[in-house]
C-alpha cells in the first residue's frame, strides 16, 4: 500500500487506517524523508481506486455484453445463413439480404408503412400533446388532469389493443357503433378494410402516449423564460404572438427528444399492433417489425428475420445517435435541469 | 374569484375561448377514460349484455350500456378455471426478478460510471444506451435462437434474462444521472474520516434510495407490460398475463367477460405503481432527458 503512495502520488486511496505516512498535502511524496510535490494533485480519480470502480462496473457491463453483444454477433451470423432448426444451418453467403433489396415486396413495402405508421402517430401525438399541455398549463385542474390522462400510459400495451379491439368489433363494438352512427363508417369494422385499418391503428396508439407529449410539454412550459415573455408582452405581442415568437421555440428541445422517443418506441413495440390487426388486411398494416415477427416466429425462418433484424437494427441505431447527441447538447442540458 | 385584488374584464370572444377550452379537455378526458372505463364495466357484464348494442343511430341506445347485473363471476372464473393465480405469479416474478437484478447491478455500475473517466467512456455509454433502444423484435430473433440451445425457452429464468436485456441498459443510464447529482464531496468527507470506498458508497446510497425505489418500480412495469417477450421466450411454461389474455381469444368463443376481467387484473396493480411514483415518471419515460 505505502508503496503505491509513493508510486502514484495520490492519497485519497490510502487514507483509511492511518498507513498514510505524508497524508497532509495530496500530490505530496516523502522519498527518503525528503517531501517533495511530485505531480499535480489528484482531482476526481486517484489510480488506485480506478481499479476498484472497475469492478463495481464488471458484473453489469459482463451481463449486458452476454444478452445483447454476444446475441448481436449471433444475429450477423444467423443473417449470413439458412437457419434450419431440423436439416442444420447453412452457409448462404449474402443471399439473405439479396432477397430483401430484390424482390421481397413486403420488405420495402414494411418500411414504408412503418414509417407513414410513425409518422401518422407522430404528427397528431405532437399536436394534441401540445396543445393539451398548453390549456392545462397553470390551470386549476392541471394535477388532477395529468394523473387521469397518465392512465393509459400504464396499460400494457397488449391489453390496450385486446380493450381497443372489442371496442372497434363490428358487431358489438360500440366505438364501431359510435362511427356508424355519426356516418364515418359503413358496416365492415375499420380494421376490417384496407383503406382504414392504419386509421384504427393510429388512434390507439394516440390514446396510449399523446399524455407523454403532454407530460413532455407541461416540463418545457415550467422553464418558459418569464423574462423573455415579459419582454415580448412589453412589445406588445398577445398570447398567441407570445406563444408562437417565445414558447414555441424553447420548447423544441423538449419536443424533438418526445419526437425521438416515440419515433423509436414505435419501432420497438409491436404488441397492440400483433393484437388488432396482424399486419392484415391484405398487408395494410404490416409494418416492418410485425413482419419481422411473421417471418422470424410464424414461419421460422430465423436466418431471412435476422437480415431483416439487422436492417431494423442499424436505422434504431442512427437514430440513436441522434438522440444521444440532442441529450449532450447545451439545450438539453437545459432540459434536464431542475426549476430553479 | 373574490379573493383577486384585480378584477379581470372577459371580452365575449375570451369567455367562448374558455368554453371551447372547457369543451375540449372535457372531450379529450372522455376519450382518455372511456377505453379503460369500458373495460372495467365489461368485466362486469354477463356474456349476452357485454354484446348488446343500440341499433345504428339510435343515441338514447347509450342507455343499454349501463343496463346490467353486475357480476363477479368472470373473475372467479380466471382464477378457479383458467389457472391466472398462476400467470400472475409468473408476471410478477418475471418482472420483480429481472428488476431486481437491473437496479443491483444498475447502480453499482452506475456508480463506478459516475465517478470516473476514461478514454471509450462516451463509446461505453453510447453501446449501453443502444441496447435499450433496440427494437424488441430484433433483439429476440438471435434471443431466441441462443436461448433454445441453452433450454431457457419457456422459462422463467429465460424470461427474467429477457427483460433484462433493456431494463438493466435503462437503470444503468437512468441511475447515472441520479448518482450524477451526489456532489462527490459527501463520499470524500466520509473517506477522510477513515471510511473504505465501499462504506462511502453505501453513505450515499439513502440519498438516492427514492429514486432508486421509483426506477426499481418502472422496471417491473415495463417488463410487466410486456407481450412479445413473453409470447415467445416465455411461451410454454412461463406464461404472463398479458399471453394469458390474449389466449382467450379463440377464433370460435370469445370469451369477452373474462378478457376485460383479465385486463383489470393486468392494469390495476400498475395504475397503482404508477401512481406511486408519479414524480420520476417524467424522468423514467424520458430515459432521464427531462426532469419535471
Amino acid at each position: 500500500m505505502a508503496t503505491q503512495v509513493l508510486s502514484g502520488g495520490a492519497l485519497r486511496g490510502d487514507a483509511p487506517g492511518g498507513i498514510n505516512p505524508v497524508g497532509i498535502m495530496p500530490g505530496f511524496v516523502t522519498r527518503d524523508g525528503v517531501t517533495v510535490l511530485e505531480r499535480e494533485p489528484a482531482v476526481r480519480n486517484p489510480e488506485p481506486s480506478r481499479r476498484y470502480y472497475f469492478y463495481m462496473m464488471a458484473p453489469a457491463i459482463i451481463t449486458l455484453a452476454a444478452i445483447s453483444l454476444y446475441p448481436f454477433f449471433w444475429l450477423i451470423w444467423m443473417s449470413l445463413h439458412d437457419v434450419d432448426v431440423m436439416a442444420g444451418d447453412k452457409w448462404i453467403g449474402l443471399k439473405n439480404f439479396e432477397r430483401l433489396f430484390t424482390r421481397d415486396t413486403k420488405f420495402s413495402n414494411g418500411w414504408l408503412l412503418l414509417i407513414q405508421y410513425s409518422a401518422l402517430c407522430l404528427f397528431f401525438e405532437v399536436v394534441l400533446g401540445v396543445l393539451i399541455a398548453v390549456l392545462l398549463n397553470r390551470s386549476r385542474w392541471e394535477k388532477v388532469l395529468v394523473t387521469v390522462f397518465l392512465m393509459p400510459m400504464m396499460m400494457a400495451p397488449a391489453i390496450a389493443g385486446l380493450v381497443w379491439y372489442y371496442l372497434y368489433n363490428g358487431t358489438f363494438g360500440w366505438y364501431h357503433w359510435f362511427m356508424q352512427s355519426v356516418g364515418l363508417l359503413g358496416e365492415t369494422s375499420i380494421l376490417g378494410s384496407p383503406s382504414t385499418a392504419m386509421i384504427g391503428l393510429v388512434l390507439v396508439d394516440i390514446w396510449q402516449w399523446t399524455p407523454l407529449i403532454v407530460l413532455i410539454t407541461l416540463a418545457g412550459l415550467k422553464r418558459v423564460p418569464r423574462d423573455q415573455l415579459e419582454a415580448n408582452m412589453v412589445d406588445g405581442a398577445g398570447e398567441i404572438r407570445n406563444f408562437f415568437q417565445v414558447v414555441l421555440p424553447n420548447l423544441y428541445p423538449f419536443l424533438l427528444i418526445g419526437i425521438l422517443l416515440r419515433f423509436m418506441d414505435n419501432f420497438r413495440f409491436i404488441d397492440s399492433v400483433l393484437i388488432l390487426t396482424g399486419g392484415g388486411p391484405a398487408d395494410a398494416t404490416n409494418i416492418l417489425p410485425v413482419y419481422l415477427f411473421d417471418v422470424s416466429f410464424q414461419y421460422f425462418k430465423l436466418g431471412r428475420g435476422a437480415a431483416i433484424a439487422l436492417t431494423l437494427l442499424v436505422v434504431t441505431i442512427i437514430l440513436g445517435m441522434f438522440l444521444v447527441k440532442i441529450f449532450d447538447s447545451p439545450a438539453a442540458r437545459n432540459v434536464g435541469r431542475t426549476e430553479g | 374569484m373574490a379573493s383577486k385584488d384585480v378584477v379581470e374584464y372577459a371580452s365575449p370572444a375570451r369567455r367562448i375561448a374558455n368554453v371551447a377550452v372547457v369543451i375540449f379537455l372535457a372531450v379529450y378526458l372522455l376519450w382518455t377514460v372511456l377505453p379503460i372505463f369500458v373495460m372495467f364495466v365489461s368485466s362486469l357484464k354477463d356474456l349476452l349484455e357485454a354484446f348488446r348494442i343500440p341499433a345504428v343511430g339510435d343515441w338514447s341506445g347509450i342507455a343499454l350500456f349501463f343496463d346490467f347485473q353486475p357480476t363477479f363471476k368472470h373473475y372467479a372464473n380466471l382464477f378457479v378455471n383458467l389457472n391466472f393465480g398462476v400467470y400472475f405469479f409468473n408476471s410478477v416474478a418475471a418482472a420483480l426478478g429481472s428488476a431486481v437484478v437491473s437496479v443491483t447491478l444498475g447502480a453499482t455500475c452506475a456508480y463506478a460510471l459516475s465517478r470516473t473517466e476514461f478514454r471509450g467512456k462516451k463509446d461505453l455509454f453510447f453501446w449501453i444506451i443502444s441496447t435499450r433502444m433496440a427494437p424488441v423484435v430484433a433483439v429476440m430473433v438471435p434471443l431466441y435462437a441462443i436461448f433454445r440451445s441453452l433450454e431457457l425457452v419457456g422459462s422463467l429464468w429465460g424470461l427474467i434474462l429477457a427483460y433484462t436485456t433493456f431494463n438493466l441498459p435503462f437503470a444503468i443510464w437512468i441511475l447515472k444521472g441520479f448518482f450524477d447529482n451526489v456532489p462527490y464531496a459527501i463520499e470524500e468527507a466520509q473517506m477522510v474520516d477513515g471510511a473504505t470506498r465501499l462504506q462511502a458508497f453505501r453513505s450515499i446510497l439513502p440519498l438516492v434510495a427514492p429514486g432508486i425505489g421509483a426506477f426499481l418500480v418502472l422496471c417491473v412495469l415495463f417488463a410487466w407490460n410486456d407481450f412479445l417477450f413473453a409470447s415467445i421466450i416465455g411461451s410454454g411454461g412461463a406464461k404472463t398475463l398479458p399471453v394469458a389474455t390474449k389466449e382467450l381469444v379463440q377464433p370460435q368463443n370469445i370469451q369477452w367477460g373474462s378478457i376485460m376481467a383479465a385486463g383489470v387484473v393486468t392494469t390495476l396493480p400498475m395504475m397503482f405503481l404508477g401512481l406511486l411514483i408519479r414524480r420520476y415518471l417524467v424522468t423514467g419515460l424520458t430515459m432521464g432527458a427531462v426532469r419535471e
